[in-house]
């Protein structure tokens, strides 16, 4: 891995070339406008609106541009399984048989470790968040609220590894005292951790969701004689059920994509769980384990980028979703 | 302040507003004010915008608990008694007395779960009393011919006409005595206003209505007794034709002749 | 004119038991809600003495200060020193694209296919997964470039992870800003530009320090991304280089690394004192991007207005 590999790929290198230096002379150039418009006479404006609209324009399009080159790449080298190894990509997905050494790509037990700790996230995170949320929205009186907010604020902000680090050294030893798990390490271990990662995304969309709802129907709720809590059940979660789906599937694309969090606590063993305390691997786990490790151009490397290349189209299609969802709220 | 006593205006009241004071924080918006609404009549509340004709109704049944740091005192009573006594609970207290808000507000869900909320949330869980009181209720806003054939679709496809005249059988489905209406008709069009009106006519046969509309035209088409309003006062209280022909106050000639508004 | 019958008077104002029971059910999942909400304070309460109770013996001026060694006793210095070069490193790239590109989408750009396009991009670039965007930049800046594990390629694929972000940020800060000011500007003579660089980005200036600050924390401890392209170790002989060009193990890095892969005997003592230290970052940008918000705001409204 750290041996840097020779490249036959003259486009790719030339085209990455054109971004770097689209970065440098957008950051030189923002600057020099800044200074000069601010010193400015007033001869100079006019020409100096038509820089300053193209080189904002500029930064627009290097949006696009990242997105469209990072998916091309993936999708090219996360290809190479099936293209050039002639891998069956029915195997990659369906199979379990997973020894890159000897040319078997089969990821099922991979693809069966995100879906189980990230279904387990959402079953646990979900529905907490979604609570939480409704409570910011319709219970919290103002100094709770000022208290909640700023903690899930600092929840978002633990960084990934630290939350790993949490799990390692308080929730798999409990699990391990606690629990049929020998060691601690497995499903539920990953799963509980996610489920606490995604919570921020969670309540604060879902609380977002709750307020953007009019105050005509709570009012026409409770001016029939409801009590609150048959307005939220009955009005308001029915109402907001595009805003908390919309808080579903981003928790989800939160917890699909983690990876040091999980591999921290997840076991990393290759094989199906065999039980909701048992240790198995997930997508993400795997690439971070066996990434380092593979050497450049081998099969195992091609495959770990499949996997990359499966993530990436999971978050696009949980992205679509999204809008979706969003288009449903008329 | 106006004379409320028997002698002036001889009511048999349903609804009974004694001194009657609403505060947001320090802002008070209405000012001791005392009405008498009769039973099975229409009382309608006429003045300026601003003037609390709206915050009065809302006072009525206890909208005012859902604003945080609105506060009212003094007494209104339901035959006779406070709605605003220490055991008095907001929940029956708006069960039996209903509102219609100025825009319609249809949950966003079919017309028959519309209508057959407020039963459920009462208790109701028999499909057949269910199917009926949703029936009777459409009948009785003069919405069934037009939306049998469609209860399961959303109540967001009716025009705003027929949203409103939903929301006035959602309310009738529980069965209340009395319906509170705050400016029911002012986001409608004039046809849909109309029937409206033509509901608020049939619909006091049964209960007592309160009504607030910025129009006079309509509270003169509609209503039995009309309250004045000017600045959080009642400036005038009276049969709806003596306020209208024989008004005893300044004010409330101006604002009917048109000098204000 | 009044009618004679309404209905019985003998109707109660106060509960009956069918309400009773609906007024205890409220009471209680009400109550329930507030004991999820408790749980959230209560867990990131415990999270946080739990990481000083297990870090706090760790720290010391010898342990942040001094190289990671090989046998007991090493220190984070180097790691410190790298999250911040290339925290500060990713601010110089990211910054002013996403303002520009926010500024762009916020002020100047119509509603229409092209700005439909960037918002879809930017939405689609923020799900990409942090360790998918790592392998990105293992793709791009260290086998394309040659470049090998370096601080630069590390800043650069954080700047593609983060940049979504902060043009949300940015276009929030924005949008906060009332019309009333522009046309102000506008009405005074002032060209589009003068008027956001005098007018519109004075006022959101405030906003948008929060949201980069707090920005700055996330890419503090940022892992997945960098494993592949910053790279898993310090110079040995250099440790503190300001050359982008050499491998550049952070903090975040050296916590997961030291656990998962590494040989050194006091890993736990290593580890707790490495969360710790993440932590207090952590609260600090989060307290720092408060204040500094709040600051600047009140300046820069201040003497504008």
């Amino acid at each position: 891995m750290s041996d840097v590999p020779k490249t036959d790929n003259r486009s790719h290198r030339q085209g990455i070339g054109e971004a770097t230096q689209v970065v440098a002379s957008l950051w030189f150039s923002v600057g020099k406008e800044t200074l000069s418009v601010i010193s400015l006479q007033a001869a100079k404006s006019h020409r100096n609106e038509r820089i300053a609209v193209n080189v904002l324009r500029g930064a627009a399009v290097f949006v696009i541009f990242a997105i469209a080159v990072l998916i091309v790449y993936l999708a090219f080298e996360g290809t190479k399984t099936f293209s050039v190894d002639k891998f069956p990509v029915w195997k990659f997905l369906f199979s379990s048989d997973y020894d890159p050494g000897n040319n078997l790509g089969g990821s099922a037990v991979f693809i069966t470790g995100t879906l189980l700790v990230t279904g387990f996230a959402i079953v646990v995170g979900g529905p907490f968040g979604i609570a939480v949320g409704v409570f910011l929205s319709e219970v919290a009186p103002a100094r709770m609220a000022q208290i909640l907010k700023p903690a899930i604020e600092l929840l978002v902000g633990i960084p990934s590894v630290v939350y790993g680090w949490l799990g390692l050294t308080l929730l798999v030893p409990f699990l391990r005292t606690h629990t049929s798990s020998p060691s601690g390490f497995g499903l539920a271990a990953a799963g509980i951790v996610l489920s606490i990662m995604i919570l921020p995304t969670v309540i604060s969309l879902s609380e977002d969701a709750f307020r953007s709802l009019p105050v005509s129907l709570r009012e026409g709720s409770m001016a029939l004689g409801s009590t609150r809590w048959q307005m939220i059940t009955g009005v308001l979660l029915p109402s907001a059920s595009s805003g908390l789906t919309v808080a579903l599937i981003l928790g989800i694309a939160r917890a699909i994509g983690e990876a040091l969090a999980v591999q921290m606590v997840i076991g990393n063993s290759s094989q199906f769980p065999r039980g909701i305390f048992a240790p198995t691997a997930s997508l993400t786990t795997e690439i971070v384990i066996d990434m380092g490790g593979a050497p450049q151009g081998s099969f195992q490397e091609h495959v770990l980028f499949s996997m990359a290349l499966l993530l990436l189209l999971i978050a696009m299609a949980l992205i679509l979703l999204v809008r979706f969802a969003l288009r449903g709220r008329g | 302040m106006i004379d409320v006593s028997p002698g002036s205006v001889d009511i048999r009241e349903k609804l009974n507003a004694i001194h009657l004071n609403v505060f947001y924080g320090s802002f008070q918006a209405i000012k001791d004010a005392s009405l008498k609404m009769a039973a099975k009549t229409v009382t309608a509340l006429i003045g300026p915008s601003g003037c609390g004709k709206s915050t009065f109704l809302r006072a009525l049944n206890r909208m005012h608990d859902l604003t945080p740091g609105a506060r009212v005192e003094g007494e209104v009573t339901l035959d006779g008694q406070d709605i605003y006594a220490p055991d008095a609970d907001p929940v029956v207290i708006r069960h039996r007395i209903g509102m219609v808000f100025q825009r319609p507000n249809p949950f966003p869900k079919t017309i028959y779960e519309n209508v057959a909320y407020g039963p459920k949330i009462h208790g109701e869980r028999d499909k057949a009393t269910l199917d009926a009181t949703v029936e009777r209720s459409l009948r009785q806003a003069a919405l069934w011919d037009e939306v049998k054939d469609r209860l399961n679709r959303s109540a967001l496809d009716l025009s705003g006409g027929q949203q409103q005249r939903m929301c006035i059988a959602r309310v009738l489905a529980v069965e209340p005595e009395v319906i509170l209406m705050d400016e029911p008709a002012s986001a409608l069009d004039p046809i849909a206003t109309s029937k409206i009106e033509d509901l608020i006519g049939e619909l006091k046969k049964e209960f007592s209505v309160v009504i607030v509309t910025h129009s006079m035209q309509q509270a003169a088409r509609i209503s039995e007794y009309t309250a004045f309003f000017h600045l959080g006062e009642i400036i005038e209280f009276g049969t709806t034709t003596n306020i209208f022909t024989r008004p005893r106050e300044k004010k409330t000639e101006d604002y009917i002749t048109g000098r204000f508004g | 004119m009044a009618s004679a019958a309404s209905s019985a008077p003998s109707r109660r104002l106060s509960s009956n038991s069918g309400v009773r029971l609906r007024r205890l059910i409220d009471a209680l999942a009400t109550g329930v809600l507030w004991i999820m909400a408790a749980s959230i304070i209560c867990l990131l309460a415990t999270f946080i003495m739990y990481l000083f109770y297990l870090g706090f013996h760790s720290l010391s001026w010898q342990f942040l200060t001094s190289a990671p060694t090989q046998s007991a006793g090493g220190g984070i210095g180097p790691e410190i020193y790298n999250s911040f070069y290339i925290l500060v490193l990713t601010l110089i790239f990211t910054v002013p694209i996403s303002l520009g590109a926010g500024i762009y989408l916020q002020e100047y750009a119509r509603p229409g296919l092209f700005r439909s396009v960037v918002q879809f991009s930017a939405e689609s670039l923020a799900t990409v997964p942090s360790i998918v965007m790592g392998l990105f930049g293992l793709l791009i800046f260290v086998f394309y470039f040659h470049w090998g594990f370096t601080a630069l390629g590390g800043a650069l694929t954080l700047t593609l992870l983060n940049l979504p972000a902060l043009v949300r940020v940015t276009q929030e800060a924005l949008a906060s800003v009332p019309d009333s000011l522009r046309e102000a500007s506008i009405g005074l003579g002032a060209t589009k530009w003068q008027t956001i660089m005098r007018t519109v980005l004075p006022s959101a200036i405030g906003r948008l320090t929060t949201g980069i600050v707090l920005i700055a924390g996330r890419i503090f401890g940022e892992t997945a991304a960098l494993i592949f392209t910053a790279g898993l170790s310090v110079s040995a002989n250099h440790p503190y280089e300001l050359n982008p060009f050499r491998s550049a193990e952070t903090l975040a890095i050296h916590l997961w690394y030291t656990h998962s892969e590494s040989v050194i005997p006091d890993v736990d003592r290593v580890g707790n004192g490495s969360a710790l230290v993440l932590l207090i970052m952590v609260l600090a940008f989060n307290i720092a991007a408060r204040l500094a918000g709040s600051a600047l705001t009140k300046r820069f409204t201040g003497r504008s207005s």
